[in-house]
């Protein structure tokens, strides 16, 4: 009787093992597609795909198209690993992309390791590894970036300042934000800062003041927070409902923009990497126009990150011909450098020991209050990464 | 001072979710895990109704509440109707299996983004001062609402005529039926009745502070409030909120915020040693299970 | 195997110790052997990731079997499962972490902090029932997940914890098809472990004390200590299964022992069956496989790729109703249905049991 369970089974699995185009360049995405943490991931990929979509209308790349596999692993690890293993193994990807939380790299850097298939990671937080020296293997387009972001912030924090930074943090209870949250803390006290209070809130949080409060009795008048978007802008909310006016700096998310907007605070500042769609560049409007005729749900200025990991892929591929493998693909990555026509502060350019980028530029915007709009308030400032 | 004001704000949320906990088990002893999924739902609800009634606020609101009460309704009559007289354990993983269900379906309908029904219903989330702390307006109407909430169920539970026979179903189902109550119509009322305080509850939050599918972790985490006051009383939630709202905001200020997400179980466990039954529950209750 | 009723054949038991014999007639030998081939060739014909589906079924296996004596069995509801998988898990990934232990030091060492767990999980059991303890055990769930959640970030093991591939000498653990058999030897192992309990004195005892306390009470049975020893049990093969995921995946971390997967587990015993270690098993591959069908059949609909964001949504919603339609419809659960079935053909071509005699 238990033998008719597993025929099942084997059955099922056999069919799930669908054939793709040989005639295509296979590329396999695994993202939180859905479920909690799908927000700051779901638009990106959904960028991504449109990209793809509008590189196969107009011929593809070396004239093959791009098999664009998108699996869906809600953040979960162990999907992920699955996803990874089906990508690898029956969809024969010549390069995995990754769109996921920080939980689900374990499992696929594994999978990419063992098979040699590269990785990018677009539109999730980059990791240690593909800092110079950088793993051969692993690479990243995505805008944010542990431990150079804080410096740009804190940065900007020093500069903008003119009386003695007491300096608030926050940080979302993960184990990414949490470590940057301590990163910045201990940098903050290099550059003469006063750290007051650090607060780590634990996600599913219905009250953010208990918190709040503990940032303004300790007298900051700055606060940083790097952390997914909810915490960054529910301390604020938290913290100007007690009447504190400080001022407050944060990542900025793919959300940044509508949410600037919505809060309408001139005294918060958001530090990001990509250009906001406000102004207005010619391949914003490109983006627009292709997100509309695709009908996407998605907010089009949250595509940004998924449009540049698409013109990354495709630069890629093109410089790998035709038929590519793994290999000739990772060998061009290694050596890549795309235009981002303006959609960061300058191009995208990875060597054989940095798989992030060579220059990280950072720029700053609030919301002014007399203009009705997102101002700038510092422009492209280049980092040097080493 | 603010502190007071913060575990008051935060003991409003935990009772106005605990409530709907023991509405429905002190009517069918049956512990309705997808109350924070339904808190949810009627959350996203808002969030459609302020689009369809766009200028209404209020219209928005009342039809968002109007609809929840009818989700509960309809959750009793097609769904755990037919758990009726099957083991508790059952009905217990029906819900379960409802929540997840839930989960899927308002993704599937509005997408797992963060959304703000405080800006959809185009309202400002004002900052009041109170007693030299603050609090935001819509803190200040959580804490109004539980209040109202809680006279009102007291006053419909001890001299209505439905409310009496609620209590009735509760202490003896059996007895109660042979009476001429019509538990089919009693269990769903509760149903009706503890969804709509969900709803309550999960509205004011997400004016409060936004919306997204961790929601469904707020509710649970307010059901240590219920099963600490005593799952089939009513005072006992309110008490069992306070206490679980103060742990945590002392345990913020005064510990590790970290610890604030596993102390109400920690509570939790120490009065399922101690005493299982709750502060105010009925000893006798927990034979039955 | 698990039902312990006279076969319809004719076979009739004609002493006690026919009725305690794990395999009892010749047509459960030919299948029970056709069925162990039929699993050994399996891994020389399936795909790679099919062997990962079938690698992640035994992992299930084991789990569901274990939660099966405990809830199914000895009547203990448990809704904490995750968490003692996680303490299985980070057991291995902490030994490994700290003390460079081999994996021969680590799994018996998941199977003892399991079965310490178990006693503190169990405790509640003495003084608490049905929903009561589901909540202590749910209420301890979150107290693991928090402990390995610290334990990571302190380490600053941020994106989890990695464990190397285990090695004997120069065998390396890394082939998929050496962890089938592995994982096969472990969740067949699990099985024989159960069954064997079940048909001796302890597995009785758990009858006993699921069907009335009291009266087991009154028949002898430390009622205590058999529940605390069902709960010892059921944890420390669970975490023996946490600690096998974290090799086979090559990682632990906290976010992979969510409440959700102990409501997967609680699923696969009401889809399987209660009462059933057979059901177990029927329930693991059914709630392993139900999102990977799921997935397939959307793969098949016009326009696949549009509706890729929305899968997890379909398989959240498609898994509450599957176990909503089990709970009303089937509280019998797969098991059911394959009695059911067999009964159909049994007594073919009558509809109904025919009065006095035959099957039950």
């Amino acid at each position: 009787m238990l033998n008719r369970s597993l025929l099942a089974a084997a059955a099922l699995a056999g069919l799930t093992g669908a054939a793709f185009a040989q005639d295509a360049y296979n590329v396999g995405l695994t993202g939180a597609l859905t479920g909690p943490a799908a927000g700051t991931y779901a638009p990106a990929v959904d960028g991504l795909r449109i990209y793809i979509d509008k590189v196969n209308a107009a011929g593809g790349v070396n004239g093959k198209k791009i098999n664009l596999i998108l699996l869906d692993d809600s953040a979960q690890p162990a999907k992920a690993a699955a996803n990874a293993t089906r990508l690898v193994t029956d969809d024969k990807v010549v390069l995995l992309l990754n769109a996921s939380l920080s939980s689900t790299y374990a499992p696929i850097m594994a999978e990419s390791q063992k098979a040699n298939v590269p990785l990018i990671f677009a539109s999730s937080v980059c990791p240690k590894t593909v800092y110079p020296p950088a793993n051969a293997l692993q690479f990243c387009t995505t805008a944010f970036a542990a431990n150079y972001d804080s410096r740009a912030v804190l940065d900007f924090v020093k500069a903008t300042a003119k009386e003695p930074v007491k300096l608030g943090l926050s940080a979302m209870a993960i184990p990414i934000s949490r470590g940057e949250i301590d990163y910045a803390e201990e940098l903050s006290k290099t550059l003469g800062m006063t750290p007051v209070s650090k607060q780590i809130i634990p996600p599913p949080t219905p009250d953010y003041t208990p918190f709040a409060t503990l940032i303004k009795d300790a007298g900051a008048n700055w606060v940083y927070s790097w952390a997914p978007w909810v915490t960054q802008v529910r301390t604020l909310e938290g913290l100007r409902r007690l009447g504190w006016t400080g001022d407050y700096v944060a990542w900025a998310h793919l959300e940044a923009e509508n949410e600037l907007a919505r809060l309408k605070d001139g005294k918060f500042f958001v530090v990001g990497a990509n250009a906001l769609f406000q102004e207005d560049l010619p391949i914003q409007k490109e983006i627009a126009a292709a997100a509309k005729a695709a009908g996407s749900q998605y907010p089009v200025n949250q595509m940004t990150e998924g449009w540049i990991a698409g013109m990354v892929i495709e630069a890629a591929l093109k410089a790998s011909g035709w038929p590519a493998n793994a290999e000739k693909i990772t060998a061009s990555l290694s050596n890549l450098k795309v235009d981002l026509k303006g959609l960061r502060g300058g191009e995208l350019q990875w060597t054989k020991d940095n798989h992030f980028r060579t220059k990280q530029y950072y720029r700053v915007y609030r919301w002014d209050e007399a203009k009705a709009a997102i101002v700038r308030v510092q422009d492209w400032k280049a980092f040097d990464v080493k | 001072m603010q502190l007071a004001i913060n575990i008051a704000v935060l003991a409003a949320i935990y009772a106005l979710i605990a409530c709907g906990y023991v509405l429905i088990y002190r009517v069918s002893r049956v512990l309705n895990l997808a109350h924070g999924e339904l808190m949810m739902l009627s959350s996203y609800l808002l969030l459609t109704t302020a689009s369809l009634f766009s200028g209404n606020p209020l219209i928005a609101l009342g039809v968002a509440v109007g609809l929840s009460l009818c989700v509960g309704v309809l959750v009793y009559l097609f769904l755990m109707r037919r758990m009726t007289g099957e083991m508790v354990l059952a009905a217990v993983l029906t819900t379960v299996a409802l929540g997840v269900l839930l989960r899927g379906l308002v993704v599937l309908i509005w997408s797992a983004q963060q959304q703000n029904p405080a800006q959809a219903l185009g309202w400002v989330n004002y900052s009041l001062p109170v007693f030299g702390g603050r609090i935001s307006a819509a803190g200040a109407g959580l804490i109004m609402t539980t209040a109202l909430v809680y006279v009102g169920l007291f006053l419909f539970l001890r001299f209505t005529r439905y409310g009496i026979r609620m209590r009735a179903a509760g202490q003896n189902p059996l007895l109660a039926a042979q009476r001429g109550i019509s538990l089919h119509v009693i269990y769903a009322l509760a149903w009706g009745l503890s969804t709509l305080t969900g709803a309550l509850a999960g509205i004011l939050i997400s004016l409060d502070s936004g919306l997204d599918s961790t929601m469904v972790l707020i509710g649970l985490k307010a059901f240590p409030a219920a099963l600490v006051g005593g799952l089939d009383s009513l005072a006992g939630a309110l008490i069992g909120a306070l206490i679980i709202a103060a742990a945590e905001v002392l345990m913020i200020y005064y510990v590790d915020a970290l610890l604030s997400d596993v102390v109400p179980f920690l509570v939790l466990i120490l009065m399922l040693i101690v005493r299982p039954w709750g502060l105010f529950g009925t000893r006798e209750e927990l034979d039955r299970v | 195997m698990s039902n312990r009723e006279p076969r319809a054949s004719g076979y009739f038991r004609s002493s006690y110790d026919q009725g305690l014999r794990l395999v009892e007639t010749r047509t459960q030998w030919t299948s029970l052997i056709l069925f162990l081939a039929v699993l050994g060739i399996f891994p020389f014909v399936a795909s790679s990731f099919q062997l990962d589906l079938a690698n992640q079924v035994f992992l299930a296996c084991i789990g569901s079997v274990a939660l099966m004596l405990l809830t199914g069995y000895a009547g203990q509801v448990s809704l904490g499962h995750a968490g003692l998988i996680a303490a299985g898990a980070f057991t291995a990934g902490i030994l490994f972490k700290e003390f460079g232990a081999k994996f021969w030091v680590t799994i018996p060492a998941a199977a003892v902090i399991g079965a310490l767990i178990g006693l503190i999980f169990g405790l509640p059991s003495l003084r608490l029932r049905g929903l009561y303890l589901a909540v202590s055990t749910l209420a301890l769930h979150f107290v693991v997940v928090y402990l390995g959640g610290e334990y990571e970030t302190k380490r600053g093991f941020s994106t989890g914890i990695v464990i190397d591939v285990p090695r004997i000498g120069d065998f390396v653990l890394r082939d998929r098809k050496i962890w089938y058999f592995v994982l096969f030897a472990f969740a067949a192992a699990a099985l024989l472990i159960s069954l064997n309990l079940l048909r001796s004195r302890t597995g009785r005892a758990w009858a006993a004390i699921r069907s009335h306390e009291t009266i087991a009470e009154a028949l002898g049975i430390g009622v205590p200590a058999q529940k605390l020893l069902a709960f010892v049990i059921s944890s420390s093969m669970t975490a023996v299964a946490g600690a096998l995921f974290g090799y086979y995946r090559g990682f632990v971390s906290v976010e992979a022992f969510s409440l959700f997967l102990s409501i997967q587990y609680v699923a696969m015993i009401i889809i399987g069956g209660m009462g059933s270690i057979l059901g177990a098993i029927l329930g693991a591959v059914f709630v392993t496989l139900l999102p990977y069908a799921i997935e397939y059949a959307v793969g098949l609909l016009p326009n696949a790729r549009s509706y890729a964001g929305m899968l997890a949504a379909f398989n959240y919603a498609a898994f509450g109703i599957v176990m909503i339609l089990f709970l009303v419809f089937e509280p019998q659960g797969l098991v059911g249905v394959w009695r059911r079935v067999q009964n159909y053909f049994l007594l073919w071509p009558f509809k109904q049991k025919p009065l006095g005699g035959g099957r039950k």
